[in-house]
């Protein structure tokens, strides 16, 4: 009796423990996962709603721009987490056994445009960019090449968006990498040299392997962090030139809060929900282990 | 052994990398070397080309004009505000939740940390438009309040504490518990001081992530008098005024506050980062 007592009142404090961050989770996270999967199903007109099955879904996938958005986000992600991979095992990898004032002052560096945040530093590529009175189109024409509008032109607005949002970002990688690297016990490298292997032996064979975990973890964030890209698209092209750089996101914002299509833009809410949960699934994996 | 570096031998390759390294990290500061001193040129002189690589007159005008012209000071306050009760309210009920998914035993309790940590890496905005309906609902478009507390719905919090609270010993618990101190009191006199370096790095990592934050804010916001400074500045850029460095004196005024917190806190950064990332 006593023990149960006990037990009984052990369990309430763990649940009044948790509650304050549970009914925040249920309310804002949960509830609206469910409510975003109900409301896909609907046709939302103000305070009417029909039912309609699935027809905002096969709507989607016969509307050029949905279908345009979904191929942009994916080549947005390929590209943008292969250079932000690539970059930051190339950068680390250099650095990590280098002076420690050395390693900060790159660290820095790369890490401060991510500070400024994705805001900043698209309105400074913005002017940048500008084809009037930029300072990159000023240098392209002083270099003799032909005049091009970076961001009007819809064969190069993917590779500069995707070049900015690259450069605006990496140095996260960049730390991360940098952590990792200076964690991968020295004697490994002491081994291979006695063997006589180059550091670019080294790199290839001892570094980059020890570091998987963190490149899992790495792709992953980066992968969720792009497909739902948005700042940069909103304030560098509006989505133009003519749907050319519209993305998922991009799609979703403008069906739910200009064009007033709930229904839709909730429907890509599922879509894009589901993708980020089957992509997470592998560091899930990796945190519940560890318990 | 003498004179034996912990490093990798020295290559041409190895040089060479690094001078590319060093390289780009300097040509990753322009763009913002090139948002300062165009922000304090003024309107002709920003856009001549070929430009004044250093600003030749220097003019306050235009940050000036940001604070007439627009409630550039309010917007700064509705960012701070924002950030700073976002983050406390997480810091205090994930500390709540992190200390009793460690220390306490509870019926279900493993299911409710798997349900609850599955979310760690769903963005809220794959739920804006529902999550809109509910703020609505609450009556808090176009307040703070409806800008903070969905921030507070993240696992990120608990995630990033519950290793520091699973690495205390629970014979410090049970030996307060003896002495007769609540649990409140466990928490808050025995495991806080420990676990302090955990919300240092959350307050850090949280703090910057919802100062940055744009999209909710942007959504939750609607006028002009409740914009954080993020929201407020991008607004510049479609702005009428053609004088781009009023814009950039915009964008700076947004950058400036990070940039300080980046050099006072660089290290809880690279620390924060890499404790939110794997754990071997």
């Amino acid at each position: 009796m006593n023990i149960n007592r006990a037990a009984l009142k052990e369990n309430m404090t763990g649940y009044l423990f948790i509650a304050p961050q549970f009914i925040l989770f249920l309310l804002f996270l949960v509830y609206p996962i469910f409510e975003g999967a109900r409301l896909s199903l609907y046709k939302i007109n103000y305070q009417k709603e029909t039912f309609v099955g699935f027809d905002n879904y096969i709507k989607l996938f016969s509307d050029p721009v949905f279908v345009k958005s979904t191929i942009n986000t994916i080549i947005f992600v390929v590209f943008i987490v292969a250079l932000t991979v690539l970059f930051g095992i190339f950068v680390a990898s250099a650095v990590f056994d280098k002076n420690a004032k050395y390693v900060s002052f790159i660290r820095g560096s790369y890490y401060i445009p991510v500070m400024v945040s994705m805001v900043v530093m698209s309105m400074i590529w913005g002017f940048l960019l500008n084809p009037a009175n930029g300072l990159i189109p000023f240098v392209t024409r002083e270099m003799g090449l032909p005049a091009v509008n970076f961001l009007g032109n819809k064969d190069l607005v993917l590779p500069v968006i995707i070049f900015v949002t690259f450069a605006t970002n990496v140095g996260q990688a960049i730390i991360l990498y940098i952590a990792a690297m200076i964690g991968v016990p020295k004697d490994l490298f002491e081994a291979a040299e006695i063997d006589g292997a180059s550091r670019m032996q080294v790199i290839r064979q001892i570094l980059i392997p020890s570091v998987k975990p963190m490149t899992v973890y790495i792709t992953i964030i980066n992968i969720i962090a792009v497909l739902k890209i948005f700042v940069v698209i909103q304030l560098l092209t509006g989505g133009g030139p003519n749907n050319a750089s519209t993305t998922l996101m991009y799609f979703l914002y403008n069906n739910a809060f200009k064009y007033n299509q709930l229904g839709i833009a909730s429907a890509v809410g599922v879509i894009m929900f589901t993708i980020t949960l089957l992509l997470s699934i592998p560091q899930l994996r990796s945190v519940l282990k560890n318990d | 052994m003498f004179g034996r570096k912990d490093k990798i031998k020295k290559e041409p390759f190895d040089i060479a990398s690094n001078i590319f390294v060093t390289f780009f990290a300097v040509l990753s500061l322009f763009p913002l070397y090139w948002l300062f001193t165009s922000s304090l040129k003024n309107s002709s002189d920003v856009v001549k080309m070929p430009p004044d690589w250093f600003p030749k007159t220097i003019t306050l005008s235009n940050y000036i004009e940001v604070f007439n012209s627009q409630p550039a000071l309010r917007w700064t306050y509705n960012s701070l505000v924002v950030s700073l009760v976002s983050t406390v309210a997480l810091i205090v009920v994930s500390c709540l939740a992190a200390y009793a998914f460690s220390k306490l035993k509870f019926k279900g309790k493993n299911v409710l940390f798997i349900i609850f940590i599955s979310s760690l890496m769903v963005p809220k905005e794959v739920v804006i438009v529902p999550l809109f309906r509910i703020i609505q609902d609450l009556g808090m478009v176009n307040t703070l309040n409806g800008m903070i507390w969905p921030n507070v719905a993240t696992a990120f919090g608990v995630f990033l504490l519950k290793g520091f609270f699973d690495s205390i010993p629970d014979s410090l618990r049970e030996s307060a518990k003896m002495d007769g101190a609540s649990e409140l009191k466990v928490l808050y006199q025995i495991m806080l001081p420990i676990v302090k370096p955990g919300i240092g790095a959350l307050f850090i990592l949280n703090f910057v992530q919802v100062w940055n934050d744009y999209l909710w804010q942007l959504v939750v916001g609607q006028q002009n008098e409740v914009k954080t400074l993020m929201v407020g500045v991008a607004t510049l850029m479609q702005d009428l005024n053609p004088n781009f460095a009023y814009k950039m004196a915009g964008a700076t005024v947004a950058a400036i506050p990070m940039l300080i917190i980046f050099v006072l806190f660089q290290n809880y950064f690279t620390r924060g980062l890499s404790m939110g990332a794997v754990k071997e």
